[in-house]
């Protein structure tokens, strides 16, 4: 479904309350992507990360009744991804190898290129599936998602100090990690 | 001044606290992480130990930023599957009904409100157009998501050939309303009439928001 005109997130959830699923996919639509790259760089793996992308929109959708207005439906979503992230990963107990590029694999690459490229992929990847899954998750949303400490907060219920802390720890970690791969 | 750290030292900077000089090595990592190694105070502009730290975590960060920095598009479908087992939840199964000497032919609602939808999206001066498909008598997931509002109009009735759309659209800032709203109706009068048969229509059209040309 295309729109002539970027409406804002605020006027497509207040119709998607109203039971204007059009809206509703638009939303889903401008925000797929985000929840699927998190779920992918949480959860470790495109099918079990299409699956959480998929369960935490429709999720959404069902919950859009405890929407809080003050909150923006991005980072609602946010939360919603990660909390499930980590429910899946607690039931599992198996975090497994991490592709936190998908399928996107640049197939104009020089092949050496791409071999180097896939090593350090590789090593950023285990190191990032072996942090505990809240140093991984202040990680993704800060260092790969952009949010700001406030925003991740938000995001995890926590305070800009407790995501400093994590981010510190994980920080040292990922870094002693991948000086020993370089 | 003291010497410069060796290779040996930086390999280690992460096991301390501080560095030489007393700056902070998770602040310098932060910073680093950040992208703000290049923005240096005036310490760090003289110190041959911070300089050569965020050299040392500016390598070691590099992956972390390039990959951070690699697009990762949604699945194809994603948006689709999601929105499929939404209607699912829905139970959106109203058709409209036309019977022939060929037989039977059923279109659900929602095709006859997408079909709306995209008719009004034409009419110039309007911005978006939103055509609800759900019935009154929602599914409990849809009536939770929705606060079981029910709209005071049907919001697409079908009954046969006949069909009540209810369209939410927002309109150009400065553009006059009404005039848009009746082009709006009698465009996707026609357009449901050309397209899908059907005889009796009422277009309901609420304007609930003017748009600027930022979209804002």
């Amino acid at each position: 479904m295309q729109s002539k005109v970027e409406v804002g997130d605020t006027y497509l959830v207040a119709r998607a309350r109203e039971g204007y699923l059009d809206a509703y996919e638009l939303l889903a639509q401008r925000h797929s992507a985000m929840a699927y790259r998190v779920a992918l760089r949480l959860c470790g793996n495109h099918h079990d990360a299409q699956d959480l992308a998929q369960e935490a929109l429709i999720a959404a959708w069902q919950n859009l009744d405890r929407f809080r207005a003050d909150s923006s439906f991005h980072t609602w979503l946010y939360q919603i991804v990660t909390r499930r992230a980590l429910n899946k990963l607690t039931r599992r107990r198996d975090t497994g190898s991490l592709d936190l590029l998908g399928d996107a694999a640049d197939p104009s690459a020089e092949p050496a290129a791409q071999a180097e490229r896939n090593f350090a992929v590789d090593a950023v990847t285990d190191a990032l599936a072996a942090l505990p899954f809240a140093q991984r998750a202040v990680v993704v949303l800060r260092h790969f998602e952009g949010l700001s400490y406030a925003e991740v907060a938000e995001v995890t219920h926590s305070s800009v100090p407790a995501v400093r802390s994590h981010l510190f720890r994980a920080r040292r970690t990922l870094g002693t990690k991948l000086e020993e791969w370089r | 001044m003291s010497d410069p750290p060796s290779d040996r030292q930086a390999h280690h900077l992460l096991a301390s606290a501080t560095l030489a000089c007393g700056a902070d090595v998770d602040l310098l990592l932060e910073q680093v992480a950040d992208g703000l190694g290049g923005d240096r105070d005036a310490h760090q502009r003289e110190c041959v130990h911070c300089q050569a730290a965020i050299e040392e975590f500016s390598a070691v960060w590099g992956p972390v930023t390039e990959l951070a920095g690699n697009p990762v598009p949604a699945p194809p479908g994603l948006t689709a599957a999601v929105m499929s087992q939404i209607r699912v939840l829905v139970r959106d199964v109203w058709y409209t009904l036309q019977t022939t000497n060929l037989g039977v032919i059923r279109i659900a609602a929602r095709t006859v409100a997408a079909l709306a939808r995209d008719a009004a999206h034409t009419v110039p001066g309007v911005r978006v157009a939103l055509g609800r498909s759900t019935h009154g008598g929602l599914a409990t997931p849809a009536e939770r998501a929705t606060f079981g509002h029910h709209h005071p109009h049907a919001a697409v009735g079908v009954l046969g050939r006949t069909a009540v759309v209810d369209l939410a659209v927002a309109v150009s800032y400065g553009d006059p309303v009404h005039e848009v709203a009746r082009d709006i109706q009698r465009h996707v009068i026609s357009s449901l009439r050309d397209n899908l048969g059907l005889q009796t229509i009422t277009v309901n059209v609420t304007v609930d928001d003017t748009l600027a040309d930022d979209g804002q």
